[in-house]
């Protein structure tokens, strides 16, 4: 077989199947992934969740991950923000013709490792070979369906004033990651993704207590965006203590190079968790237990001032807004 | 004096009136995001100066950078926040969609290399900034040089510090110094400011070193004489960066600066040397004369002097917002008016 993919590889024919034996069968195989036009699956028990999500993301190998552990934990983070047991993915790939088999090879090793570590199969799947050019390395689309547990009823419009906002662990790692794997500022620092599944963290905080309103996976946009988009949907407002908020000092000396702000920068394995205020000893406790969330932490709280708005309480005990998301992350020029 | 007592020294300043300017678009950014101006008395008033590069940088600049994309076909390379400033007629980034090139580079460097990967395309850096950045676009022209790259070339806007505090000595009674600047400059220019009558202090940019220049400025100011303090002595020294200069010195020369808002200010330019020319864009591309038309309505001029608040202009919020700014002070996010929108409104 060739040490790159070809436009033959996406044809449909022999080569094709060759390719998904070789590489996407040998490290998917599970009782579900047959050879046939479509998966066959027990249902799930009571409500079901379904979510989609495409991932392009340059370079496609970087510290901490890579695009393929990112298409399943960003599915399965999905539907662990709606209190769903992840069961069953699909995973269909677009790829650039040149790319290297190797690195597909790898890219597949690190689906199905992270598949298994989140408990769900990989059940469906589509191979494309796009002409040279016409993609960029190689896009991945996954599609995820799970399981509501009894009980569990989440929603952006929950959030209620008198609850306490969690986050799950420090902020920003995978957006600074990225940005350094590009290395356009000629930056270099000690910083790995935190890209992560979430559903076994979700599920002991849901057995702890079914009592939380809002869970969100503070991926693009961050977890100012999150909390912004909580504030609009609930018709509430958000005070950050910012001291309370855990970044790592190289992820903190990276946006004070570049003049970025870490509550913007993108996440992979943090969760927002918005519940009772009562809860949330209990649920930092369970959360601090597990490997995900050990720098768990309560950030702070909802109010009913100045609905829509997110308000920081700045280190020096001043309170100011936190600007609204949106544009390009741009670093600062003086 | 450490944080909290400066803090506390300034919450309970009871002296006269006070107008302090910082001339540094970080400074202006940082003051906002930590809430510095919800805890100042009403006696002390914070002015955001001219010190962020896209904010000074005149609308015919831009007209500039358009002429030499449309009538020489030349490649922009820019930092990404001059994309968006208005010119006369459009922004870069609407040339950018009329199938011009404007690449975004993070160092005048990106944009050598980009040349030598394009020998057949004219690149363009367009060079603005202060004491900061200046030495990295000479560097940039020092290589290229030594390389033998001869399509690369610097459309110039670079700018000094010490005649605008001249300008705006007026407008203020107490700068904050930018740090950044002094680190390359040094304080020897700023403690000669002292005779003619302008007070300093130069700052640092976390929250304590911030906190403790605000309150030596006060303290300064209660004495009613003209001072200078250096509050940033960890980085800033007497000398600067004696590297810097000279290399600046070697490729540029002192000219009028043409500041948005504050017009022409003598001396406070700097441009290629007659022996650099080669490298410098209006002669190697023989530009005419270009004036450029400010929106009539925009008060960036204003603002930028500390005359007029953002939240005075009449175009501030509606015709003008950061998503579809009208002046360059609200493209930045070091720009007055952007800080204001972002951060602004808030009443505890």
């Amino acid at each position: 077989m060739n040490r790159t993919v070809t436009l033959a590889q996406g044809a449909g024919g022999r080569q094709t199947s060759e390719l998904i034996d070789r590489i996407f069968k040998a490290h998917f195989a599970n009782p579900f992934l047959t050879a046939d036009d479509a998966a066959v699956l027990p249902p799930p028990v009571g409500k079901m969740a379904m979510t989609t999500d495409s991932f392009i993301v340059s370079p496609f190998l970087f510290p901490g991950g890579d695009i393929g552990k990112l298409a399943v934990c960003g599915t399965v983070n999905d539907l662990a923000c709606m209190g769903a047991k992840p069961l069953y993915l699909s995973c269909a790939f677009v790829i650039e013709e040149g790319f290297s088999l190797e690195s597909l090879e790898r890219i597949a090793v690190s689906m199905a490792e992270t598949a298994k570590k989140a408990g769900v199969f990989i059940v469906a799947g589509d191979t494309k070979v796009a002409g040279r050019g016409q993609a960029d390395g190689v896009f991945i689309t996954t599609t995820g369906v799970g399981q509501v547990q009894d009980g569990v009823r989440l929603a952006g419009n929950l959030a209620a004033p008198g609850d306490a906002i969690l986050v799950t662990g420090d902020i920003g790692r995978h957006g600074c990651t990225i940005l350094l794997a590009r290395d356009d500022f000629g930056l270099e620092a000690e910083v790995t993704s935190d890209c992560a599944p979430l559903w076994q963290l979700t599920e002991a905080a849901l057995k702890k207590t079914k009592e939380i309103h809002v869970i969100r996976d503070a991926t693009r946009g961050g977890v100012g965006t999150v909390l912004y988009e909580i504030a609009a949907e609930s018709g509430v407002g958000i005070s950050l203590k910012s001291e309370a908020v855990p970044v790592l000092p190289e992820v903190d000396g990276v946006c004070r190079m570049l003049g970025l702000e870490p509550l913007y920068l993108a996440c992979e394995g943090r969760l927002v968790v918005i519940t009772p205020k009562e809860n949330a000893e209990a649920i930092l406790e369970v959360l601090h237990r597990t490997e995900e969330g050990k720098h768990a932490a309560r950030i702070g709280e909802v109010t009913g001032e100045h609905p829509g708005r997110v308000v920081l309480e700045t280190r020096i005990g001043a309170k100011t807004f936190l600007p609204e998301p949106g544009g390009e992350l741009l670093p600062r020029i003086c | 004096m450490n944080e909290m007592h400066a803090r506390e020294w300034i919450e309970s300043y009871k002296g006269p009136r006070v107008r302090i300017m910082e001339v540094c678009g970080t400074h202006t950014h940082e003051i906002f995001k930590l809430g510095i101006r919800n805890i100042l008395p009403e006696a002390v008033t914070l002015i955001s100066g001219p010190g962020c590069p896209v904010c000074v940088t005149p609308c015919g600049f831009l007209d500039e950078a358009i002429w030499l994309a449309e009538e020489k076909a030349v490649t922009i390379c820019t930092f990404g926040d001059l994309v968006r400033v208005p010119g006369s007629r459009m922004s870069l980034a609407d040339l950018r969609s009329k199938g011009h090139r404007v690449k975004i580079v993070y160092s005048p460097m990106d944009a050598v290399d980009y040349a030598k990967a394009h020998p057949e395309e004219e690149v363009v850096f367009l060079s603005v900034g202060f004491e900061t950045t200046t030495p990295a676009a000479c560097l940039a022209v020092s290589l290229a040089k030594e390389s033998g790259i001869g399509n690369f070339s610097l459309l110039t806007a670079n700018k000094t510090m010490p005649k605008a505090y001249e300008a705006l000595k007026e407008s203020a009674d107490v700068f904050l110094y930018p740090g950044h600047v002094n680190a390359v400059a040094g304080t020897r220019v700023c403690e000669d400011l002292v005779r003619d009558g302008i007070s300093g202090v130069v700052a640092g940019f976390r929250a304590e070193e911030l906190l403790r220049a605000l309150a030596v400025a006060l303290l300064g100011f209660l004495k009613g004489r003209p001072f200078f303090a250096n509050c940033y002595p960890g980085v800033v020294k007497k000398e600067g960066n004696r590297e810097a200069q000279e290399l600046v010195d070697r490729l540029m020369t002192v000219c009028d600066g043409e500041w948005r808002g504050l017009g022409r200010i003598s001396d406070s330019g700097l441009t290629l040397r007659e022996s650099w020319k080669d490298f410098d864009a209006r002669k190697r591309f023989d530009m005419p004369k270009i004036v450029g038309h400010n929106h009539p309505a925009c008060r960036c001029g204003e603002v930028l002097q500390g005359s007029c608040r953002p939240v005075d202009c009449p175009l501030f919020g509606g015709a003008c917002a950061p998503s579809h700014p009208v002046g360059a002070c609200m493209v930045s996010g070091e720009g007055a008016c952007s800080a204001y929108y972002q951060y602004g409104g808030f009443q505890i």
